[in-house]
């Protein structure tokens, strides 16, 4: 079909750029017939300059004013026509009033970053030292969306039967012991496709991969002498556009083909993706900041601003990100969208999300409408959403964080309740039953059930598992906060000795520790989430928030995987044993009673005598039974599962609940032995001589399963 | 970009040399495409005199791909150095392409009848 709006209607001033105007939607730069659209917002700016660069050189080739006749509204938008888009980078020049009282900080002389920018320069290569003089230095660039996903689709798999797997990109194959062509990358991962499908999880969770600035904030190490970067990434440049730096290919500017690569594979793989998405904040900090984009194109619509016009800083890093403001919640949809529709992710985890339920004077509210507008969004409908339930600003909202039905969140109490467990802590019985259910205290409001909770025991903030049986403090002097960064909140117990220790029965506690941890993570309602490298004992050395360690403290060392292999097998076959067990991935929370006739409630609680639980601030001794025909609220069959917890130190005889006629007790899992007696393939466990009592070691946890005497 | 089309034991051969990128993609588009008319059963695309291929470089090979592949035909590349080989890997675009060392490798495999 001809198109009329293929001509050209304008020249530029220079004469070498023909000239249309544009469509106002959809935001950023597309590529049309003959050119490309640009298109951006902006309330309170009195003009705007498309700023033109070849790709990587600092003086633009050309600067077209949008003419009067190419702003329609608040948006500025034209076409220009034959343009090497694939050379190209593009950027703003805004005018306005400078006038920080009333929230204006418009500078014309900045050259400003497109915030729907799709591929962002200046930092193609991670760790690449920047020219400094550069007066651009995150370079919006416009990227193909014509990637051939073939059959692809997200995978849609419930999230209770999810195992995830949460990793930072580059930490997972940046060290040399990973083996991989291109460490630290998108293709590194690709290449461990193959680990991932042997450990057995089903959804990798990403730690930030936004284009973000590794050079924030960057500085020598007082301690270590090292270089001290933004690497985790937890504050955004762009917020559609994957970090160039986290691709092999980011040097020839393909980021977007390598990542969407990487997600096509792991979904043939059966693997899902979640991405953990940074609403909160920007890189462009408080009035001390850079210019980017944001704070020189409508400072005033996109960040909390107080009422003499200073940042807001419920994030902690210095701006907050005016979340329910209707320009910058649409941003915020526009960018979840486009995640799912064009990277067919799966499902997004939200750093610091309470702080998208504060209003435009930061007040929280009752029904925040950027939440209820991504529960409810259609291109949203089968995404995970998940909720870290609090923010900086001391808003705590486990358990009340407003769902609609749809939002899971980061159960930060089954952390907390699980590791005071686990050290034995008094008092800590209670708490823990709760978390094995699924929390049931905190979820069975509005009918929210197990699915709300995503149970963890480690993640990125905080201690690795091993750290957690390491060290009773944090030891986070390497970066340069005179340890006073990270929290003090760790409830972890070191076995004995602070740190590496040589002394064999330290280590071996250790060791029981980490599968008792995991045994009790698996077995849990919910949906569990392992941190990337618990698996093989990474150590961090005790560092508890390795935000800025891009070095052998935060990469996984893969060389533990060889040392470690008793654990690596006693995680795999606890996660194949949880897919084999439905009884285990209850999407609601039980009922507490004998709904199916079986003789058996769905969950009943047991201690040193069967049926029978001292729930006394001293005792540490816990046993559950799930009865199989209630697995999945009496829809499928399964086996029983029986589980004894001891924390005592003591080795302790569990009754054994007597189970029906011709139905016997075998043997999972029992921490306390050694391998390969401590865990046996799911299916092909061992039959107990005993059926009446079983030795449970100290601190130990057993697992049985009452089937079919065969 | 200096692009040379011939024919070899009756399979028409298009040898790329220089960068395929932005600068130069339209240019190899112009040539190629005439090149699958309906009767066209399979090409070889000869990449060993390129350095480098860029996304939208990737992108007219694929293009040019998937036309054959509509009319029942088929599209090979023979000579495609490590890096680029690389590159498809990672972004890819290797899922879709047969790959030999040399042109007549090429033109075998696909005188076998589709390689």
């Amino acid at each position: 079909m001809l198109r009329v709006d293929l001509h050209p209607t304008h020249v530029s001033e220079d004469g070498k750029y023909h000239l249309r105007v544009g469509k106002p939607l959809p935001f950023g730069a597309s590529i049309v017939p003959g050119g490309v659209n640009f298109s951006i917002y902006s309330r309170y700016a009195t003009s705007c300059k498309l700023v033109l660069f070849n790709k990587h050189e600092q003086k633009p080739f050309c600067v077209i004013p949008f003419k009067d006749e190419f702003r329609i509204g608040n948006v500025f938008t034209m076409v220009v026509f034959d343009l090497d888009y694939e050379n190209l980078e593009y950027g703003f020049y805004m005018d306005g009033p400078f006038d920080p009282r009333q929230g204006h900080r418009f500078d014309k002389t900045k050259v400003l970053m497109d915030p729907y920018a799709k591929a962002i320069g200046g930092r193609d290569v991670w760790g690449k030292t920047p020219d400094w003089n550069d007066i651009y230095q995150h370079r919006a660039r416009i990227c193909f969306d014509d990637f051939d996903w073939e059959s692809d689709h997200p995978l849609e798999t419930p999230i209770e039967d999810l195992v995830i797997y949460e990793m930072h990109v580059r930490g997972f194959t940046r060290h040399p012991s990973s083996g991989v062509k291109h460490p630290g990358t998108f293709a590194g991962i690709k290449e461990k496709i193959p680990y991932l499908k042997e450990l057995g999880v089903s959804c990798v969770e990403l730690m930030p991969i936004h284009e973000f600035d590794e050079f924030e904030n960057s500085r020598v190490s007082p301690t270590t002498g090292k270089m001290l970067m933004n690497y985790w990434g937890y504050s955004n440049v762009g917020f559609f556009a994957p970090k160039a730096g986290f691709a092999a290919t980011g040097k020839f500017g393909m980021q977007v083909d390598e990542c969407k690569t990487l997600i096509k594979e792991l979904h043939k793989n059966g693997i899902e993706v979640i991405l953990d998405v940074v609403f909160n904040h920007t890189a462009e900090g408080n009035e001390k900041g850079p210019y980017i984009s944001y704070r020189g194109i409508d400072n005033k619509t996109y960040y909390l601003l107080t009422p003499d016009g200073y940042y807001f800083n419920f994030s902690g890093c210095g701006n907050t990100l005016n979340c329910n403001n209707p320009i910058v919640r649409n941003m915020i949809l526009d960018c979840l969208r486009y995640w799912a529709a064009d990277y067919h992710v799966d499902g997004f985890r939200f750093d610091l999300a309470s702080i998208l339920g504060r209003d435009q004077n930061g007040a929280p509210m009752h029904s925040p409408p950027l939440l209820e507008t991504l529960a409810f969004d259609p291109i949203l409908g089968k995404c995970k959403l998940i909720a870290e339930a609090w923010d900086a600003g001391g808003l705590y909202q486990v358990g009340s964080f407003p769902a609609w039905g749809r939002w899971a969140e980061w159960n930060g109490k089954y952390r907390d309740d699980l590791r005071k467990f686990l050290k034995g802590e008094p008092g800590s019985l209670g708490g823990m039953a709760q978390r094995l259910q699924g929390s049931p205290d905190l979820y069975s409001w509005e009918g929210r059930g197990a699915t709300a909770s995503i149970n963890f025991i480690t993640a990125h903030d905080g201690f690795t598992l091993y750290d957690m049986v390491s060290y009773n403090g944090k030891h986070n002097e390497a970066n340069g906060e005179n340890n006073s960064d990270g929290s003090n909140d760790n409830y972890s117990w070191n076995c004995g000795w602070e740190g590496e220790s040589t002394d064999p029965a330290v280590n071996k506690l250790r060791m029981k520790q980490m599968k008792n941890a995991v045994a009790m993570l698996l077995v849990s309602q919910g949906t569990p989430m392992i941190l990337a490298g618990d698996e093989m004992a990474n150590t961090q050395w005790g560092n508890n928030n390795a935000y800025c360690q891009d070095n052998e403290i935060s990469w996984i060392d893969w060389s533990q995987l060889d040392k470690n292999r008793e654990l690596f097998n006693f995680f795999k076959k606890m996660i194949a044993f949880r897919k084999a067990h439905p009884v285990l991935r209850s999407s609601g929370h039980f009922k507490n009673r004998d709904y199916m006739g079986s003789g058996f409630a769905d969950i009943t609680w047991h201690g040193q005598k069967a049926w029978n639980v001292d729930w006394s601030a001293e005792s540490r001794m816990l046993a559950f039974l799930l009865c199989g025909m209630h697995a999945k609220g009496g829809t499928v069959d399964d086996n029983s599962i029986y589980v004894a917890m001891n924390m005592h130190w003591e080795m302790h005889g569990f009754e054994l609940p007597k189970l029906n006629h011709h139905m016997q007790w075998y043997v999972f899992a029992n921490t306390d032995a050694q391998p390969p007696f401590d865990i046996w393939e799911p299916g092909k466990e061992v039959r107990i001589e005993n059926q009446n009592e079983f030795l449970v070691g100290p601190r130990s946890v057993v697992i049985l399963v009452g089937k079919e005497s065969k | 970009m200096d692009i040379q089309t011939s024919k070899q034991d009756g399979v028409t051969v298009v040898a790329l040399s220089g960068n395929l990128d932005g600068n130069t993609v339209n240019e190899a588009q112009e040539k190629i495409m005439p090149l699958l008319s309906a009767d066209t059963k399979s090409l070889v695309l000869d990449l060993k005199g390129c350095g480098y291929v860029s996304s939208a470089g990737l992108r007219l090979l694929l293009m040019a791909a998937k036309q054959l592949n509509s009319q029942g035909g088929i599209l090979v590349l023979s000579g495609v150095c490590d890096e680029i080989k690389d590159v498809m890997e990672m972004t890819g675009f290797s899922n879709f392409f047969k790959s030999f060392p040399d042109i007549s490798a090429a033109v075998a495999a696909v005188r076998k009848g589709g390689a």
